[in-house]
């Protein structure tokens, strides 16, 4: 077994979805020729025809829109939305369209779009290209809402979606892209909606999804090598639904938690996640659930964005303050 | 590493692809410093100096000016320690090997890159290219300065105070708080108004009738520690048995009083007396004992309440419990009938009046829940409720108590675990119900804090064998422990 990369990992998803159904279709901007601006469609193109792999016009709105007709028509479209601060011109359709015509047609209708979002800093790059959107389309009732953290998720959980009936806003840890992992493509994967227990801690919990993951687990890794506190780390991998059950058996058992997201925290998914886990595990709680988090202002210029991200440092500053109460 | 630095193409602007080189600022042989413009490039959108990332001397220009170049391809080389003698035959091998896969790649003659995994992406990916390294130790990416390597290893504090006690025991998480700051907040702010305690701690003191507004705190910030709170309740504990505070007044007999006093036998008590007198020295009682875990059964209560057909209604144990018992009636019909003496008879019923054992304030009485087993739960916990809301208010009519076929006597309000009932006469069974308590309890192989609680059965051997009333109450056990078996057999 060799390594592979998140992104090329997500690649041979893709790929295989488009094997396995006929009715895939990739959908967005430079996703044919170009094969993506981070290469995640490279090739698709060339081998499956530009009928199924749809280089369109800058339009989000458009892109969207087109996809749910093609939904309606029986296809099963994948959209890429080129960088997370691009999807607000397609935030109409998918809040007022996509969501609702499930529930509009009583359930007659299923609309089964995959809307593959890279998100999140850390790549050095200009304004509307770094943000961390998750918590709009978490709050709209009617869209499914993940985050992969790592290769192996990367391959199975693109197929799932796909293969989903209902509309999911995926979401790509985009400064992940080029992390490696062993991939073996004949394990049965977890299903789509189960948080993930990284690994075992007794202290804290810490409670992380897409880019930091790799922060939590690192974290957790170097408290150990300090002899400081045991460090629980939980991969959400779903938003929306969240996973409560993996979330409050931990927190019940290590009485603290810690949730890390590049996220301002604002209305965020580490607040909800705070409150449903401070209403579930009150009597376990050793002190409140904090957020590690990006800050309440607009992702900052790149020059600044290590100041912006959660990193090792400040999720053990979490950890130090939430052992003092 | 090569001392020969090639420079590639890099992408000028947002998915820039190619550029044409429109003029060379530098020449072979000129030296060449960091930062230095060393090309124009003319992209889609503007004519762009590119800067040199090395100091060095050039060695080589790959194009010509005025042609077209695609993002990544090398176009100049810098010898960057020119002073160090020749260039090594090697370093020039290792060069062309990899400007040749570059270009084999960019022409469409590499091999297809279709294999699921890269066995060795470093070597795949140029530098400067998407994914590969960039001139500053990033990954390349179309967009931005590229992803910076994070390590995973923690700054240095500023205060070593700050720095956190190694991981404590749960027991004594609360005393184990070293924290210099949090000890100067606490000198800072006095407790003062609210109760200060986490959510453990007053669960704690709850469980322990402990009144934490009593309790002074002498954790984090004054507030109130496990240690507080199990230091008052062992305090309260030795004052209730008397050996440190005097017995409460109220608790004092009266000097000036009588030593006895004596009651007519007579309304409730003396019907009690009499029926208990012929069952127990009229139908030889035999008690069994099952002890059951009833988690699920307790979480499901809540679930239940929450259902709209619940509205208004309590869904207590005892519902469950007396559900369970009809359903068990069911499977075992036998435990419902009566030994008629003078016919020589048994006399089987084919429907259930379920008596419930209630204390009220004229004694121990039984009114009982007419056919029962025909009540949907929603029916049976309306009928439970006015059954007890009509027998504590002392209005449970003769009516009410009579032709009952089956009783349960709930003791465990009483905070008893169980105990051995004398059947209602005219009845074969009677079902006792204990306190429902956390135990320690194997559970799935390990020990855990589990609610469970006691039920026993008295029966009439002259009717029901020792088999039929352990099945009958093992049933019902079970049915309380499982709620899947509970639906299969209702």
């Amino acid at each position: 077994m060799a390594q592979i990369t998140l992104g090329k990992a997500l690649n041979e998803g893709l790929r295989k979805s488009m094997e396995t159904d006929p009715k895939v279709l990739i959908m967005g901007e430079d996703v044919g020729k170009l094969g993506g601006v981070f290469r995640i469609t490279d090739g698709l193109q060339k081998d499956f025809g530009e009928d199924r792999v749809i280089d369109t016009p800058l339009a989000e709105s458009g892109i969207v829109g087109t996809a749910i007709g093609l939904a309606l028509r029986g296809y099963r479209p994948v959209c890429e939305i080129q960088f997370d601060g691009f999807v607000y011109p397609a935030f109409d359709q998918i809040v007022t369209q996509l969501a609702k015509y499930p529930y509009r047609s009583g359930g007659h209708v299923r609309l089964p779009i995959t809307i593959r979002i890279p998100f999140g800093g850390g790549i050095g790059a200009v304004e509307h290209h770094s943000e961390s959107p998750e918590a709009y389309f978490a709050h709209t009732a009617g869209l499914k809402v993940v985050a992969c953290s790592n290769p192996v998720d990367a391959y199975f959980m693109i197929q799932q979606a796909i293969a989903c009936d209902d509309p999911i806003v995926f979401f790509e840890p985009k400064r992940r892209y080029w992390e490696k992992a062993d991939l073996d493509t004949a394990i049965h994967p977890d299903p789509l909606w189960q948080a993930r227990l990284l690994r075992e801690g007794r202290d804290v919990t810490l409670i992380a999804y897409g880019p930091m993951v790799k922060v939590a687990l690192d974290a957790a890794a170097a408290s150990d090598k300090d002899g400081g506190p045991s460090l629980e780390v939980i991969d959400l991998r779903t938003l929306s639904p969240l996973d409560m059950d993996t979330v409050l058996a931990s927190v019940n058992r290590t009485g603290r938690a810690i949730v890390v997201s590049e996220a301002p925290s604002n209305c965020s998914i580490a607040s909800e996640l705070a409150a449903r886990i401070t209403e579930k595990a009150f009597y376990s709680l050793e002190a409140p659930v904090l957020r590690v988090s990006g800050f309440d202002t607009p992702y900052p210029p790149s020059r600044l964005e290590e100041e912006y991200l959660p990193d090792l440092d400040r999720v053990l500053d979490a950890v130090d303050r939430s052992l003092a109460y | 590493m090569s001392r020969i630095k090639e420079f590639k193409l890099p992408d000028l602007g947002e998915g820039l692809t190619e550029g044409e080189i429109l003029k060379w600022l530098v020449a072979i042989g000129d030296e060449v410093k960091d930062g230095q413009p060393i090309v124009e490039v003319e992209t889609a959108k503007a004519a762009v100096e590119v800067p040199s990332p090395f100091t060095g001397v050039v060695t080589k220009l790959y194009y010509a000016e005025g042609t077209t170049v695609d993002v990544g391809q090398p176009i100049i080389a810098v010898d960057t320690a020119p002073g160090s003698g020749p260039i090594d035959a090697a370093d020039d091998v290792a060069q062309d090997r990899a400007r040749q896969a570059v270009q084999a790649e960019l022409s469409g003659t590499a091999p297809p890159s279709s294999d699921v995994v890269d066995d060795n992406p470093d070597e795949t990916i140029e530098e400067g290219k998407i994914g590969g390294k960039t001139s500053s130790g990033r990954t390349a990416v179309l967009v931005g300065y590229g992803i910076k390597d994070t390590k995973a290893v923690r700054r240095p504090r500023r205060d070593a105070a700050l720095t956190p006690a190694p991981a404590k025991p749960h027991s004594d998480r609360d005393s184990a708080v070293t924290v210099a700051d949090h000890a100067s907040e606490v000198s800072a702010h006095p407790s003062a108004g609210a109760v200060k305690a986490k959510p453990p701690v007053r669960k704690l003191a709850k469980d322990l009738g402990v009144h934490l507004a009593s309790v002074a705190g002498t954790g984090p910030q004054g507030s109130i520690t496990r240690d507080d709170v199990q230091a008052a309740a062992s305090t309260a504990m030795s004052a209730s048995n008397g050996h440190l505070a005097p017995v409460a007044p109220s608790a004092r007999r009266a000097l000036d009083g009588p030593r006895e006093e004596r009651f007519p036998i007579k309304g409730v008590r003396k019907l009690t007396a009499s029926a208990m007198v012929q069952s127990a020295f009229t139908a030889p009682h035999v008690t069994e004992f099952i002890t059951v875990d009833v988690t699920e059964m307790m979480a499901m209560r809540s679930r239940l309440g929450a259902l709209p057909d619940f509205a208004g209604l309590k869904v207590s144990p005892l519902l469950l419990v007396a559900k369970a018992l009809l359903v068990a009636v069911k499977r075992n019909p036998m435990v419902n009938s009566t030994w008629d003496d003078a016919a020589q008879e048994i006399v089987l019923k084919h429907y259930v009046n379920l008596g419930i054992a209630a204390a009220t304030p004229r004694g121990l009485i039984v009114p009982n829940i007419k056919d029962a087993d025909q009540l949907s739960l929603p029916e049976l916990a309306a009928a439970l409720g006015a059954l007890t809301a009509v027998a504590r208010e002392g209005k449970t009519s003769p009516a009410d108590m009579a032709g009952g076929t089956i009783t349960i006597t709930n003791v465990g309000t009483f905070g008893v675990d169980n105990g051995t009932p004398i059947l209602n006469p005219g009845e074969s069974a009677i079902l006792c119900f204990g306190a429902v308590r956390d135990m320690p309890w194997v559970h799935d192989g390990e020990i855990a804090i589990r609610q469970v609680t006691q039920l026993s059965l008295s029966f009439d051997h002259r009717v029901v064998d020792g088999q039929l009333g352990s099945q009958f109450l093992a049933d019902i056990a079970a049915m309380l422990h499982d709620p899947a078996t509970f639906l299969a057999w209702s």
